[in-house]
């Protein structure tokens, strides 16, 4: 663990000292007369992120220094300028910055030298001990964190915790000899001990811990052993510890500088000499213990030779000259493929292995996971909780995605701003929390995945999230937008606003974060690799942040196709398969739906896209080729099939980023050199679906099913059907528009709810009707024998349902016209006369309707049994209302609060009786309006929850509505009798709604009688 | 681009040392680029064409495993492209993305003389004169100096607008 974090801090001292020259540039530019804005910004960011990158490094006084300077920094914004006095105060504070990454101690004299005269005269104090921190005075001028009674009080438990546990652990190494894990937690918590109390304003106690943790320090790294004599004195110092605490905690000033001094001088002995050759109490030195000379030495060599630290450039380089290679080795190859040379065929072979070999060992010295940056973070959350006071939870998932080490890096800044920012400004205190009704933990979750050759860091929190209003007020008020401006304005647009620089709506500024830097240095770092920034928020309910990385160095997979006389690069995480379909022979052929090309695969429609169109190639006549090529790809789980000319090859690709101004170039993702050197250009499979429409397809059907029948009818000349077999000499059809999708299930996965036959499809339910039932044709064969049943799928409303049939047969497309005068009975359309035969039209829309009324009719409700009309379609003026809905499994639990919430309606969801039955206790009276309950459920069963509910002073008299699977007679009358007023089929929209609006109707009108 | 600022990109450069100019010709146009920015000259190299690409990008150019993207000269300052030649190209790195200009033929490495420097005259229409720094005077026929970095700005920006746009906000939030 040592080494690792001895590794982390070097590198970052590596990075802070290009941080401060950049300062360092920017003061010096300030100072002949640069612009302003430019170099504060410069500057002030400079601080900010060493700032917190200290603070994540816990390097508690650099952390506080920085935090000082950036203050002092601040006030000088306003004035637009930076005198001179100040620019050489900042350069000695990035000169001190600098001291304090080589692990020197410094003194610095926070008061700001304005031409004015120093308020305290008495800067430093003239005891100084020489080992001393930043003393982290809290300026007159700037307020620093403000520290409450509460925060106060966790600060003196943890010190009494940390100096038990140091009792103990010193008892422990001075019996056990020296067990790294020991010293390893002491000198955690002497570390912590510091930072807290450096936090907290208490220097004398910090600089005791960090004199403790700077004397155990050669004790860690072995480079000294445990003397009896070290042991005292830290003993006494935490003597001394405890003995401050007291004072604190009673509130007396702090006066122990000579204890300290005494001990420093002591321990200074110990540091500068830890032989103790000379040292002035050798008696308390035991010989043997003193380490011989050389023993550091060899612990030096052996960790050198282990790691070694290699410039990214070189790197870089190396992977330039590794895809080189990688060419020559494909040409050599492809040389060899048509030589008879045994020895060259066998050299060739080695090459290639090796060249395979390398490669991959090559792009393992770039790829970490990004667990390494992230796992961090969950310390940082924790630390920062509390800081601010919250309770928040921090979830980590995807940390073994792995992304490229230099891009790794340029994420690691804004993904701590980000966080740092959802902990702060999102997460809101416990007691808000509560007051809104949601968990008092909140919780902040990380997830990175790869899609689409990017890698994606979503951070999501549940808190309070962006407020339009807030956003504009203070956009207008920094002006960044007109007032006619911001009412108009789009709320994305609003929120973009919180990237600009400058940009802050905390209303305090505190240690963590709350000057707006957060977010703009997160935008220019992401833009700065190639990557995007999505923000989304509700007001609320939390905020998302998603970084989209791109992974330009990469070297993916990819399958190569050729189109016209060019070749593509798909890569090959999007591919599904690879389909070849004659047009001549049996199977199934490229089809045409609403002139849009569509293939059936397996039963399912895949819409084609057709390569040489998107890429927009002169038309050729060669419509007809024998062979289609067809690759089916998966664009954000929408499937679909792009025709190629032929399907080349597999190929590892390198992926190059495009020029900038082709970026717009969507159905681009990039290009690559391919193995003969020629250069192909990379498909962006998710651009070319949105491009297409593909993705949002599911939307405009959602349109057409609204649009009316009629018109559908009439603005086409052509229409397509889809013929299929009933049991009837005649062959039936229905609209190819109405089909959502074609399926075929297995005999034995239907299930019943309650009477109705259902399937489980997608995370629903999906009905089955049968269209032989319906159309009352006898069967005359027992189609029942069949294992597989065909169904079309269709849409009405928000819902699926699945016609089943004996057969699909086929797409009719034709211009002639249905007559409709021979519709004779609900759900037929009419007759479509062809040449050959006529075809029966169905309309399910209709069919649909007819079924449901069936099935509504089929439910029990008090009202029906009463006598009771409840006339389906018949609107109550609908009240918005906010219904708690305890249902254990996830789907219904969708599909409900779908419907629900289509109304208008608010759903809560509990998961169980039980959680419902909580959350009724915990909310005031009157906050539900209706409860609605499945009946089996685990821990409390539906059944329980009412006769809990009715037995409730509070709750007695609200609504209850069971919904459920169990619809027999018995069940019912328990269900009625443990007190629900209507008891409900599941499955069943309309009819839950309209159960919904009349008992909230006779309940109020009960309460107005 | 005013003109101000086109003389005052020159100026900046002329401080620190007399300007060369890498010089090629279009026809018998003469133009130049600042010879700091010229990373090398090829022969013309194939070129994969990227198909939707606005008409001056002429396809990526495998530069030795670096693609570089091949941009028409001709398309981009509105000449006459029947009498296409373009046997070389100016190789040059901006921002680490390599632009490969193709062009008829190579003249010389130029030093130029700030006196006869003139600002890209006002004839000369805004939609070429945007990729221009400024014409010089020569013994020769007038070298007109192409900006790189205004071609990659300028077409950028044509894609960028939001980009643009988040500029324009960073200014205000100063102001």
């Amino acid at each position: 663990m040592s080494s690792s974090r001895d590794q982390e801090i070097s590198e970052f001292k590596t990075e802070a000292m290009d941080l401060l020259d950049v300062a360092e540039k920017s003061l010096l530019a300030l100072d002949s007369g640069g612009d302003f804005k430019l170099h504060y910004d410069s500057i002030f960011r400079t601080f900010h992120n060493l700032k917190g990158a200290a603070g994540m490094m816990e390097l508690g006084e650099l952390q506080s220094h920085m935090h000082e300077l950036e203050n002092i920094l601040v006030n000088s914004k306003e004035s637009a300028v930076l005198k001179k006095e100040l620019i050489d105060f900042f350069l000695r504070g990035v000169d001190a910055t600098k001291q304090l990454l080589e692990n020197k101690t410094i003194v610095f004299d926070y008061e700001v030298p304005i031409s004015e005269p120093p308020i305290d005269s008495a800067v430093t104090s003239p005891d100084t001990p020489v080992i001393a921190n930043a003393p982290h005075k809290p300026s007159t001028s700037t307020p620093s964190f403000v520290l409450s009674e509460s925060s106060m009080g966790e600060f003196l438990a943890e010190c009494d915790e940390i100096s038990e546990r140091l009792s103990k652990n010193f008892l422990q190494l001075e019996q056990k000899t020296n067990s790294q894990e020991t010293i390893d937690t002491i000198y955690r918590d002497f570390h912590s001990l510091k930072g807290s109390a450096q936090l907290f304003g208490f220097s004398q106690l910090g600089e005791l811990a960090h004199l403790m943790e700077s004397c155990l320090d050669p004790l860690r790294k072995k480079k000294v052993q445990l003397s009896n004599f070290l042991v005292d004195v830290l003993l006494k110092c935490i003597d001394l510890v405890d003995r401050m605490i007291k004072s604190i905690r009673e509130k007396e000033p702090l006066n122990f500088k000579t204890q300290i001094h005494a001990l420093t001088e002591a321990l200074e002995k110990m540091i500068s000499d830890p032989q103790g050759d000379d040292s002035p109490m050798p008696e308390n030195i035991v010989p043997q213990e003193t380490t011989t000379p050389t023993t550091p030495g060899v612990d030096h060599d052996k960790e050198s030779a282990t790691t070694i630290r290699v410039p990214v450039p070189l790197l870089d380089r190396l992977m330039t000259l590794m895809g080189e290679m990688v060419l020559v080795r494909n040409q050599v190859l492809q040389y060899s493929s048509q030589s008879d040379d045994l020895e060259f065929l066998n050299l060739s072979q080695r090459l290639n292995v090796v060249t395979s070999e390398i490669q991959g060992e090559m792009m393992k010295t770039r790829m970490q996971p990004i667990g390494n940056v992230m796992s961090k973070f969950t310390r940082m959350v924790r630390d920062l909780a509390k800081e601010l006071g919250k309770k928040i939870e921090f979830t980590l998932t995807g940390a073994e995605t792995e992304l490229d080490k230099t891009l790794l890096e340029a994420v690691k800044d804004p993904l701590t701003h980000i966080i740092r920012n959802s902990c702060d400004h999102g997460i809101e205190s416990p007691q808000e929390r509560k007051r809104l009704g949601k968990p008092e933990i909140g919780s902040i979750a990380v997830r990175a995945y790869h899609e689409g050759g990017q890698v994606i860091i979503e951070t999501r929190d549940d808190g309070k999230g962006l407020h339009r209003n807030k956003l504009l007020s203070k956009a207008l008020e920094k002006g960044l937008v007109t007032h006619d401006k911001a009412a108009s304005m789009s709320d994305r647009d609003v929120m973009d606003f919180i990237f600009a620089p400058g940009f802050s709506t905390a209303a305090q500024i505190t240690n963590v974060s709350g000057r707006g830097v957060g977010m703009d240095v997160v935008r220019s770092n992401i833009e700065k690799i190639g990557g995007v920034v999505e923000l989304n928020s509700q007001h609320g309910k939390g905020a998302t942040i998603c970084l989209k990385i791109p992974l330009t160095l990469a070297i993916v997979p990819a399958m190569i196709v050729r189109c016209d006389n060019d070749r593509y690069a798909i890569p090959q995480v999007k591919l599904v398969e690879l389909v070849r379909a004659e047009q001549n022979g049996n199977g199934p052929k490229i089809e045409y739906l609403q002139g849009k090309p569509v293939y059936r695969l397996r039963g399912n429609l895949l819409p084609l896209i057709d390569l040489k169109e998107i890429l927009r190639f002169p038309k050729t006549d060669q419509q007809n080729s024998e062979v289609v090529n067809i690759v089916v790809l998966n664009a954000e789980e929408q499937y679909f099939g792009i025709i190629v000319d032929e399907i080349q090859d597999t190929a590892d690709i390198v992926v190059k980023p495009l020029n900038r101004f082709l970026k717009s170039l969507t159905t681009y993702s990039g290009a690559t050199v391919l193995g003969d050197g020629s250069v192909a250009v990379i498909l962006d499979v998710i651009g070319i679906a949105h491009q297409q429409q593909l993705i949002t397809e599911k939307k405009d059907q959602l349109l057409k099913a609204t649009n009316s029948r009629e018109g559908q009818l009439k603005n086409q000349n052509t229409q397509e059907f889809l013929l299929f077999k009933l049991n009837s000499p005649t062959k039936h059809a229905i609209l190819l528009s109405y089909v959502h999708r074609l399926e075929e299930f297995k005999r034995e996965q239907i299930e019943y709810s309650g009477q109705q036959r259902v399937v489980r499809y997608r995370n629903s339910v999906l009905p089955i009707i049968s269209m032989n039932d319906f159309l009352n044709f006898k069967p005359k064969i027992d189609i029942s024998e069949n294992e597989i049943i065909s169904v079309i799928v269709t849409q009405r409303g928000d819902s699926v349902y699945g016609l089943e049939v004996n057969e699909i047969l086929d797409v009719l497309s034709t211009e002639n016209v249905m007559e409709t005068g021979l519709a004779d009975r609900a759900g037929i359309l009419g007759n479509l006369v062809t040449e050959e035969e006529i075809i029966v039209i169905v309309d399910p829309q209709r069919i649909l309707m007819e079924i449901s009324k069936t099935m509504n009719q089929n439910s029990v409700t008090p009202s029906s049994q009463e006598g009771a009309t409840l006339t389906i379609g018949k609107v109550f003026s609908p009240k918005k209302l906010k219904i708690l809905f305890a249902e254990d499994m996830v789907f219904f639990r969708k599909q409900v609060t779908k419907v629900l919430q289509r109304a208008g309606h608010t759903v809560v969801f509990a998961v169980d009786g039980k959680d419902a039955l909580n959350q009724l206790e915990n909310t005031e009276r009157d906050s539900f309006d209706l409860v609605l309950s499945d009946i089996e459920m685990p821990n409390l069963t539906g059944i329980q929850l009412a006769k809990s509910i009715r037995l409730n002073s509070k709750w007695k008299n609200v609504p209850l509505i069971a919904l459920t699977t169990r619809c027999d007679k018995a069940s019912i009358d328990s269900g009625l009798k443990a007190g629900f007023d209507i008891y409900l089929e599941k499955m069943n929209p309309e009819e839950l709604l309209n159960a919904v609006n009349q008992l909230i109707h006779s309940k109020s009108e009960e309460i107005a009688a | 681009m005013s003109i101000e600022n086109n003389i005052g990109i020159s100026s900046e450069s002329d401080s620190t040392k007399s300007t060369q100019y890498a010089t090629f010709y279009l026809g018998n146009r003469l133009y130049g680029i600042d010879v700091m920015q010229v990373q090398e000259v090829t022969q013309a190299l194939p070129v994969t064409v990227i198909r939707l690409a606005p008409s001056f990008v002429k396809g990526l150019i495998n530069l030795r495993g670096q693609i570089s993207t091949a941009i028409g000269l001709r398309e981009l300052f509105e000449l006459n492209t029947e009498e296409v030649k373009e046997n070389m190209t100016v190789v040059c790195r901006i921002d680490g993305n390599l632009l490969s200009l193709l062009v008829d033929r190579i003249g010389d490495v130029v030093e130029v003389n700030k006196k006869d420097y003139e600002p890209t005259p006002d004839l000369i229409p805004s939609s070429i004169k945007r990729f221009m720094k400024g014409v010089y005077k020569t013994d020769g026929p007038i070298l007109s100096v192409i900006g790189v970095d205004n071609i990659i700005a300028e077409l950028t920006g044509r894609n960028e607008q939001s980009h643009n746009k988040s500029h324009k906000k960073t200014q205000g939030a100063f102001q």
